[in-house]
C-alpha cells in the first residue's frame, strides 16, 4: 500500500513541547517553585523532570566516594548532558521518552525507567538546568531560583525571570503560571486550527476504502433499529450492543495476519488450514469504549486490553489525553483493535491512533473499531494516518452527540 | 466409500478483499455445492483458522467449546438473517428518521440431541429467551436405519420459525428425520432453517434435494465420508469432543 502522496500532515498538541528550565542553587527552593508552579496549573499535561534523573552512573572508585559521602554531586561533570538532551528533543518533538532512575541509596541507575509522554509543558528542575548550551537551546523559558546568598551569576545571566526567596514570592509564581497558561491556550488552539484544517481536507474527499462498513442485513439493520430507537429499553440495548461490538470485533479480527497450518483430525485425516500468526489486541478509548469490552471477550476472552482516556473539553471542543495505560509489548503484537463506539469529528481518534504510533505501533496494524461513524471524521483519521483500517457498523452524521455510549452506560 | 476416491478439496487464497493475492495464505476451503437452498459461510481466513483450530486432534476440550461456540455464534447470525422482516421506521436519538426493520415472526430452536445441544448457548447468544425443543434419534443396532427414541417440542410449534440445530451433518440420516418429524407437528418446510458447522457433500445434497424449500446454513462442506460414515477430514466425533472427551 502507497500512502507517502496521500498522507496528511497532523500535530498533536503535544507535538512541541514547551520546555521551562529552573535553575538555582541547593536549597534556593526551585523544586518548591516548580510545584507551586505546577499545583497551580492542576492540569495532567504539565509535568515537572528533576535533573537527578540524570546523574551519571559512576565509576567503582566514584561510587565508593560517594559512600563515603566525599562524590561532588553538586558538579557538572555528575550529570549525563548528554543522554538529557536526548530525551529533551524526544519530549519536544512529542514522542516517548524513557527516563532513567537513579537510586541514592545504590548509587547507580536502577533498571527500571519511568516513560514521560506527551506533556504539554515541561518543567525540567535542576541546579545545572541552565549549564550546558544544548539544554538552553531547547528551553522556551528559563527561570533562576535565587538563594539568599546567591554567587552563581553566571547562570543567573543567563535567565529570563530571576525568583527571589522562592516559595515565598507568589506574585512571581502567578506571573509564571500565567506565561504557561498563555503557552497552553496558544498550544490548544493551534491543535483546533490544525483538527479544523485536516476537515477541510476530509470534506471534499468519498469516503476512503480504508473504511469497512458492515454489511447491512436484515439482522444488522434490525439491531440498528433498536439502538437508536430511544424506546429501547436499557436491558435490550445492552444486550443488542453486546452482539453488535462481538460482530465488529469478528470482522476486525479478519484483518489479522495468518499463516498456512497443517493439522490432523481424531480419525487422522489432515486439513490443510491457517493459524493465526500474531496477537490480538485492544486498546479501549475510554469512557465510550469500555461498552465493547463484553463484546471484546466473547471473540477473545483473554484479549490484553490498554486503556486511554481521551475527554473532549466542553469548552473549547477540543479532545484531551489525559490518561493512558498500554500493554508493554504493544508495538510487537500482530493487531490492535482501538475501540470507540462513536466517531464524529474524528478528534479523539486522530489523537488516539497518534498514541499507539508514537508507542511505535505500525499504522497498518491500527484497526479503528466504532459502531457509528461520520464520513468527515473517518476521513480526518485516514487523511492522516492512510494505512490504518476503520471498522464501522453504520455511517451517520458528521455531528452527532455521544449518545451511544450514553445509552450503555446509563449516565 | 474409500477416502481415495474423494475428488481434490478445493483449496484458494483466503484474506481480506483488499489484499493482493500473493500476500494471501493458501487453504482448503468448503466444497461448493450447486443446490440453491444452502448457504456457506463466507470463507474469511478467521473462520478457516477457527475451523482449523477445532479439526486438530490435539485441541484441547476448552478451547474446542470455545472455537466450536464462535463458529455456532456465526451461523446463528447468519441463519437469523433469513428470517422475515418488516419495515420500521423510528427517529434517532438525534431526532433523524432511521428506516429500519423489525423482526418478524416467533422462532424456536430445536436440537437433535446430543450434538446439536451444544449449539443452544449460541442461539441463546443471540435470541436470549428462546423456546428450545429436543429430538432424540439413535441409530436402529438391528435395521441400522434412524429411529426417533424421543421428542419434547414448543405446542405453537406449527407457528414458529424453527432454527434445527446440529453441528455435523455425514450421510443426514438423523437430520432427515427431524425434519420429518417437524414437518409431522405443522412446522411448513420452508419455515425451518437447519444450522450446521461441517456437511459432507453427499450428505447436504441430498438433504437439500429432499427438501427444497428448507435453508440450510452451514460453516462448511468438506471433502466426503469414509468408510465408517465419518466426515473427511472432518472433526472426530463433534458430541464426545464437546461432553465427555
Amino acid at each position: 500500500m502507497t500512502s507517502a502522496g496521500r498522507r496528511s500532515h497532523y500535530s498533536p498538541p503535544w507535538g512541541n513541547a514547551s520546555i521551562i528550565g529552573v535553575a538555582g542553587s541547593s536549597g534556593s527552593g526551585k523544586t518548591s517553585l516548580a510545584l507551586a508552579m505546577v499545583a497551580s496549573l492542576s492540569l495532567p499535561w504539565v509535568v515537572i523532570m528533576s535533573m537527578d534523573s540524570f546523574y551519571k552512573p559512576l565509576t567503582p572508585e566514584q561510587s565508593k566516594a560517594a559512600f563515603r559521602n566525599e562524590f561532588d554531586f553538586d558538579s557538572p561533570e555528575a550529570i549525563d548532558f548528554d543522554l538529557l538532551v536526548e530525551r529533551l528533543q524526544d519530549i519536544k518533538q512529542g514522542k516517548v521518552a524513557e527516563i532513567p532512575v537513579y537510586s541514592f541509596e545504590k548509587h547507580a541507575r536502577v533498571e527500571q525507567t519511568t516513560t514521560i509522554y506527551s506533556p504539554h509543558v515541561l518543567i525540567l528542575e535542576g541546579i545545572f538546568a541552565l549549564h550546558d548550551p544544548r539544554v538552553l537551546d531547547l528551553l522556551d523559558l528559563k527561570i533562576f531560583a535565587e538563594a539568599d546568598a546567591d554567587l552563581c551569576l553566571s547562570r543567573r545571566q543567563l535567565a529570563d525571570i530571576i525568583i527571589p526567596r522562592g516559595i515565598e514570592n507568589k506574585v512571581a509564581i502567578s506571573m509564571v503560571s500565567a506565561q504557561i497558561q498563555k503557552t497552553l491556550a496558544h498550544k490548544s488552539a493551534q491543535h483546533q486550527l490544525e483538527l479544523e484544517r485536516l476537515g477541510n481536507i476530509a470534506k471534499d474527499s468519498p469516503l476512503s476504502p480504508n473504511a469497512l462498513i458492515l454489511p447491512q442485513t436484515n439482522q444488522i439493520k434490525g439491531i440498528h433499529t433498536l439502538l437508536m430507537n430511544p424506546k429501547t429499553s436499557s436491558e435490550d440495548y445492552m444486550f443488542y450492543f453486546d452482539r453488535m461490538a462481538a460482530l465488529l470485533v469478528d470482522k476486525a479480527v479478519d484483518l489479522l495476519p495468518f499463516t498456512p497450518k497443517q493439522v490432523t483430525t481424531p480419525q487422522s485425516y489432515t486439513y490443510m488450514g491457517l493459524t493465526k500468526s500474531a496477537e490480538v489486541s485492544a486498546v479501549v478509548v475510554l469512557r465510550g469504549g469500555s461498552a465493547f469490552e463484553t463484546g471484546l471477550r466473547r471473540t477473545i476472552p483473554d484479549c490484553r486490553t490498554g486503556r486511554i482516556l481521551i475527554q473532549t473539553n466542553y469548552r473549547t471542543g477540543e479532545p484531551e489525553l489525559h490518561y493512558r495505560a498500554l500493554p508493554a509489548n504493544i508495538a510487537q503484537h500482530g493487531l490492535i483493535l482501538l475501540l470507540d463506539p462513536q466517531m464524529s469529528s474524528g478528534g479523539a481518534a486522530l489523537m488516539a491512533v497518534r498514541v499507539l504510533v508514537d508507542h511505535g505501533v505500525p499504522e497498518d496494524r491500527i484497526v479503528f473499531v466504532t459502531y457509528l461513524a461520520g464520513r468527515v471524521g473517518v476521513n480526518r483519521v485516514l487523511s492522516v494516518f492512510p494505512d490504518v483500517r476503520v471498522v464501522v457498523a453504520r455511517m451517520g452524521d458528521d455531528m452527532e452527540n455521544r449518545w451511544v455510549e450514553t445509552r450503555y452506560l446509563g449516565c | 466409500m474409500s477416502s481415495e476416491s474423494h475428488p481434490e478439496a478445493p483449496s484458494q487464497s483466503v484474506g481480506p478483499e483488499y489484499q493482493p493475492a500473493t500476500q494471501k495464505p493458501k487453504a482448503t476451503v468448503s466444497t461448493v455445492i450447486p443446490q440453491s437452498n444452502v448457504t456457506i459461510l463466507p470463507q474469511t481466513s478467521q473462520l478457516i483458522a477457527l475451523l482449523t483450530m477445532i479439526r486438530d486432534k490435539n485441541t484441547g476440550r476448552a478451547d474446542f467449546i470455545f472455537y466450536s461456540n464462535r463458529i455456532i455464534r456465526l451461523l446463528v447470525e447468519e441463519g437469523l438473517n433469513h428470517l422475515p422482516t418488516v419495515e420500521h421506521s423510528i427517529t434517532t436519538p438525534v431526532g433523524q428518521t432511521y428506516s429500519g426493520v423489525k423482526f418478524e415472526g416467533k422462532i424456536c430452536g430445536v436440537s437433535i440431541m446430543r450434538a446439536g445441544e451444544s449449539m443452544e448457548e449460541g442461539l441463546r447468544n443471540c435470541c436470549r429467551s428462546v423456546r428450545i425443543g429436543k429430538i432424540l434419534i439413535q441409530r436402529d443396532e438391528e435395521t441400522s436405519k434412524p429411529k426417533l427414541y424421543y421428542d419434547k417440542l414448543p405446542e405453537d410449534i406449527a407457528d414458529r420459525w424453527v432454527m434445527l440445530l446440529d453441528p455435523m451433518l455425514a450421510t443426514g440420516g438423523s437430520a432427515l428425520m427431524a425434519v420429518d418429524v417437524l414437518k409431522s407437528r405443522g412446522v411448513p418446510e420452508d419455515h425451518i432453517l437447519f444450522l450446521n458447522l461441517i456437511a459432507s457433500p453427499e450428505g447436504a445434497k441430498n438433504f437439500a434435494e429432499r427438501f427444497p424449500k428448507l435453508r440450510v446454513v452451514t460453516a462448511f462442506v468438506d471433502q466426503g465420508l469414509d468408510e465408517k460414515n465419518y466426515i473427511v477430514p472432518g472433526l472426530g466425533d463433534f458430541g464426545d469432543r464437546f461432553y465427555t472427551m
